[in-house]
This record gives C-alpha cells, structure tokens and sequence, in this order.
C-alpha cells in the first residue's frame, strides 16, 4: 500500500430519476382475442406450422406492439432473441388464437422464433430512432442494478481465489519448498492485484497485506513489514524461509478479512465509475515510477492483473457509457487496448519501460476519470 | 425448459387487473441480493459440470445402471437455474428441450440432451446410443457455466424468474411429462422449487410493507415442501406414478398460487 492516507470516497447517489426500461429490460404486456378480432398492434406477425410470414421485420426503436397469429395447428410461443437471450415473449398461443406483446426495443438486429425449434428463425431489425434514443440517454439507478451486483461477484470470486492461493502459499511454505512458495506468490498477487482498486481502500488492511518496504522507517528491517511483500523479500532476496510462516498465516488471515468487508461495502453509481480512474492513477503516479515488486522483479505481471481489474470495471460500464458518449466509450477500449498493448511487450522493466508505462496509464486514468460527469451521477 | 406455458398468459391479466401499488423505483439493496444469486447460480453450474462428468462417464463405460442412477441427481442443479434460462435459450434448448418441441419428435436428429439421453436409457436401453449425446451435453454444460460466470445477471429478468419458472412447472411439468422415460419428475419439482425459493429467499428481507404476502408465500413453499417430502426415497424421490392424484391436484394449485404470487415481486421490487 503505497497512499495509506487515502480515504473512502463513498457518495450517495442523490437522487435516482425516472424509471426507464434500459437496455433490453422488457416489459410484455399480454391480451388475447379470437382470430376475428383487430388490434393497434405495429406490426402483426403469422406463425404458420412452417415460418413467421412475414419473416423480416423492421420497425423503429422504442415501445413496440406485436400481434402474434397462430395459424398453425399445434400451441406455440413466439420470441424476440438478441442472440442467445429472449428480450420478450408470448407463450402458448393456442391454434387459431391471436395474442398482442408490447416490448421496449432498442435499435438492433434480433431474432423472432416461429413456432417448432427446428422451423427458420425470422428476422427482427429494430432501426434508431428519437424515442429509442432517448430512453438509452436516460441513466437511471436501476441501469446500475447491473453491473454493481457483478462486481460485487467479481470481489468475491477474486477474494476466494486469492484466499486459495495463500493458502497454498502457506503450505508450501510449512513444507519447506521455496520453489513451491514462489510460484504460489505469484499466483496469489494476481487475484489481489485484480480486486485493488476497492481493496486499496481498505487502508487498514491494505497496510498489512500489500506494504512497500521503502515506505516504512526502518525498510526491511521494520516490525510493519509485512504481507506479500515481506514474503517476496524472503523467498526472492534472502531465499529463505526463515521466520516466514506467521506472516504468512497472516496474510492469509487478513485476505479472508478483506474478502469479508468489501462484502461488506455499499456499493454505489458513484462509487463504481470513480474506481477505475483512481486505480489507473495510482499506477501511473506511484507503483510504475516506483516500482514495487523489489526481489522477484514481477511488475509487468501486477500490471497485467491490475489491469484485468480496470477492465473488468470498464466492460461493465460500457453498457451504460455508449449510448450517453460513444467516443468516450472508444476512447477508453482504444486506452486500455494500449496499456495491454505496452505490457504485453517482452522488454525488461527497467527504467526506461517505466518512463514508456507511466504516461500511458496516466493518459488511461485521464480518460477514465470522465465517466463520472458523463453518465452524469455527479 | 423450453417449452409453452398456459399460465403465463392468466398472470399477465392479472397483474394488469389487480393493480398492486407499485414500488417507486428499485433500490441499491438489490444488488447484494442479485451478486448472491448469481453466485449460487455458478456454485449450480460447476457443480452441473462435476456431476455431468461423472454421469457422462457411467454412458461411456457401458454401465446403464449406473447412468440410470446418476441421470436424475445430475439434472438437479440445471433444474434449479432455471428461473433463469430465458438468458441462455440456445443451451437450454440443446441441454433441455423435449421430444414434444421437434417436428419429428423422439426421431429428430436434432434432439438431444438431457432427455434425448433419458430416452437412449430407459427406452432403447442402450448406452451406446446416448453416447453422441453425453458427449454433447458435456460439452453444453461446460459452455454454460463459462457463459454464466461471464454474465452479468439483468436484474429483471433474476427477479422475474421464479414467477417464470413456476409458470412453467405449472403448465409443463406438474403433469409428469417433463421426464416421461424416467419417471424422475419428483427430483426435478423439488430442484425447481429450491431454485425459485431462492430468489424469493433473497428479495423477501427487501419486502417490507406486505408481511400477509411473506406469509402466503412461505406457507406456499412450505406446503410444497412438505407434499414432496411423503414422496422421498433414498438420495431422491419415487417413480412420478407414485403421486397420488390429490397431492398433484394439490401441488398444482399451489404452484399456480405462487406462480400469480411471485408474479408480483418486479413491482414490489420497483422493477416492473
């Protein structure tokens, strides 16, 4: 942990708007009449026992009716796919039957079912439009329902994994193989490295799982040395294992309580979008010019999984940034395709790769750090 | 499951007609409810995968006993995702669908899967036969469990799904023709049931101003619960003929109950 003094930056979301159906959020609406009857519908769709007739649809984006006939003589259900997942459906339309399905459809190519599995599928193109537009502009709290849940996965599953590694680090350790507990030091430092940017936060914790050496008063030698990096200085400078097992019960200790409290954190929009940005920051600033993996030279590999980290929480809120600001969208996965460009490069991390890395990511955390106004939960 | 559902249709009048207030908009406590379920529906698909492999290997080893017992308890975790299939509706029809969905039905060459299997072992009595199969859904499960932990969950259609699914025991599955060649409906009903409990297990501490709606709902489940329980054997159940025609009528009515109950959870939730 390199900015201990770091604090939480935990914002309330003010106020969380009006309710819009996002992304392929749907809503169905279902009525059902006799075949004599008519409907509003804006489009109406036959099922025979063959195919949709008509087969290729094209309506514009935003709150759509269907009217969905069965000529066929078996009961049928008709579907909007986007790929694999059904945006909406109406089920077992009897032989003879209409039913009516509205559906909120943003612009895209989908795919209808028809009837039997092994009958075509029907094409479904849903064209821009200002209706559709606005919807997809329109941010709201539930649009983040989301993706914080799936980072909150991500933390647990990272958290597990890193737990796990630990724990085979501490055994390795116990048995006395050092080529086994270097591995596992690896192989630990990457799921923590990935879940960082909310586990910084946690200074406390921070300050004893992930402590530098050249922050502390008596270097090395300071009782506060500890965590992985104490560890990486016995197993990769002094190579021994010598008085290593309690920190590393420790350390395995203090990685099941960092799981155990960011299960605890409230996650929130503002919270979310201001991780990436910091945490990109914070390398560029601090571990990159620095360095940090001292004995076992492995900081392109902490790079990498820091930046498995950024980009998980980028990818997911991809989503909500395209529709509000498309070239802010491109320009982050042109930024973070650079950064992974420059790490993947063979060359040694030397001075010289530092002065190469650091304006890279700085140029990365700048264009993170426009999320916020832009999705606009300022 | 991928197949028609007559209830669906009741529900949807329902909900239009009964009108029940509507919560203003979803709040942040959904999402730890959402992170645990989509946790417990990767701890189900990795465990799908263990089990199918276990499973696959009895078919490839030519020991139809041991496939016979293995197929139901490997069917349990699918059975308890399914609130959820709507997101992967190409697996589900690859893993899942019945002979009933084909224009050929048990003949089609494009059959396969769960009950493809079932049948290549209760009806052909042949290992043999379901080995193309096994191989095929092994390869099926494993591709969904790495879909699902890539995914992120959409939160209505999570808090949708246990309406969705009991719809679907409703209308396709209380009649016992989900697994006809086996006979195993009982173990699916109880996965089912466990797996759409557990989104309303999770919501329900979110629920706070309709305690007579709690109630129902878990007396519904506990109803449910303890109808199958006369019904277990050993590790699972009893051959689906050994439900009376009562506790059918029973089980029927409560699922229908819950399936218009849960039906109300995206409003309540704010996410209708």
């Amino acid at each position: 942990m390199s900015d201990p003094s770091r604090r939480m930056l935990y914002v309330a979301i003010a106020a969380s708007g009006a309710l819009a159906a996002a992304g392929f959020a749907a809503f169905a609406i279902a009525t059902s009449r006799t075949a004599d009857n008519t409907t509003d519908a804006d489009r109406s769709v036959t099922v025979t026992a063959e195919t949709c007739q008509p087969n290729a649809i094209e309506v514009p984006g935003g709150l759509r009716t269907f009217e969905i006939i069965n000529t066929s003589d078996r009961p049928i259900e008709w579907e909007i796919l986007d790929g694999v997942m059904v945006v909406a459906e109406r089920e077992n339309i009897a032989p003879g039957f209409r039913q009516t399905m509205k559906v909120r459809l943003t612009p895209g190519t989908y795919a209808m079912t028809c009837g039997l599995l092994s009958n075509p599928r029907g094409t479904l193109t849903v064209l821009p439009s200002e209706e559709a537009a606005a919807a997809a502009g329109n941010v709201t709290l539930r649009s983040f329902l989301g993706p914080l849940s799936e980072y909150r996965v991500y933390l647990s599953m990272q958290g597990a994994a890193a737990i796990k590694a630990a724990e085979t680090l501490r055994d390795a350790i116990a048995a006395g193989d050092i080529d086994a507990a270097r591995a596992a030091w690896q192989a630990a430092r990457a799921p923590y490295r990935r879940i960082e940017p909310l586990a910084f936060r946690l200074s406390d914790l921070a300050n004893t799982i992930d402590p530098q050496a050249a922050f502390l008063e008596l270097r090395e030698d300071d009782p506060a040395f500890t965590g992985f990096h104490r560890i990486e200085y016995a197993l990769f400078d002094q190579n021994s294992l010598e008085g290593l097992q309690p920190v590393a019960d420790r350390l395995v200790a203090d990685l099941t309580t960092l799981r155990a409290r960011l299960h605890e954190v409230d996650m929130t929009p503002d919270l979310l979008m201001a991780l990436p940005a910091d945490m990109s920051r914070m390398l560029a600033e601090s571990r990159i010019p620095n360095g940090e993996d001292t004995y076992a030279a492995t900081d392109a590999a902490d790079l990498q999984a820091s930046l498995d980290g950024v980009e998980k929480l980028t990818g997911l809120l991809t989503p909500l940034t395209d529709p509000v600001d498309a070239p802010l969208a491109a320009d982050i996965r042109q930024a973070t395709d650079k950064a992974r460009a420059e790490l993947d490069s063979d060359a040694p991390f030397d001075a010289e790769a530092r002065a190469r890395l650091a304006p890279v990511f700085a140029g990365l955390a700048e264009t993170l750090g426009k999320l916020p106004a832009t999705i606009g939960v300022d | 499951m991928f197949s028609l559902k007559p209830t669906a249709f009741a529900v949807s009048i329902t909900m239009l007609a009964g009108a029940p207030v509507l919560a203003a908009d979803p709040s942040l406590d959904l999402v730890a409810p959402l992170a645990d379920y989509k946790i417990y529906v990767a701890e189900n698909t990795a465990q799908l995968v263990a089990d199918t492999d276990a499973f696959v290997e009895a078919i490839k080893s030519g020991d139809l006993e041991t496939a016979k017992a293995l197929y139901a308890p490997t069917r349990t975790s699918y059975e308890k995702v399914e609130p959820i299939a709507e997101l992967f509706s190409d697996l589900d029809v690859t893993i899942d669908a019945r002979a009933d969905d084909y224009e050929h039905a048990e003949a089609d060459p494009n059959f396969t899967g769960f009950h493809r299997i079932e049948y290549a072992l209760w009806v052909e009595d042949d290992t043999a036969a379901a080995v193309p199969f096994a191989e095929r859904l092994m390869a099926d499960v494993t591709d969904l469990d790495a879909r699902i932990n890539a995914l992120t969950f959409p939160p209505d259609v999570v808090v949708a799904g246990a309406a969705t699914l009991m719809e679907e025991v409703a209308a396709t599955k209380i009649s016992g023709e989900e697994d006809r060649y086996s006979g195993t409906d009982l173990w699916d009903f109880e996965a089912n049931f466990a797996g759409a409990k557990k989104i309303y297990a999770l919501l329900r501490p979110l629920i706070t101003d309709d305690a007579a709606f709690i109630e129902k709902t878990d007396g519904n489940f506990d109803e449910v619960d303890e109808v199958l329980a006369k019904y277990r054997e050993g590790e699972g159940f009893k051959h689906y003929e050994a439900l009376t025609d009562d506790d059918r009528a029973f089980l029927s009515s409560r699922v229908n109950t819950l399936a218009e109950d849960l039906s109300m959870l995206p409003g309540k939730l704010g996410l209708s």
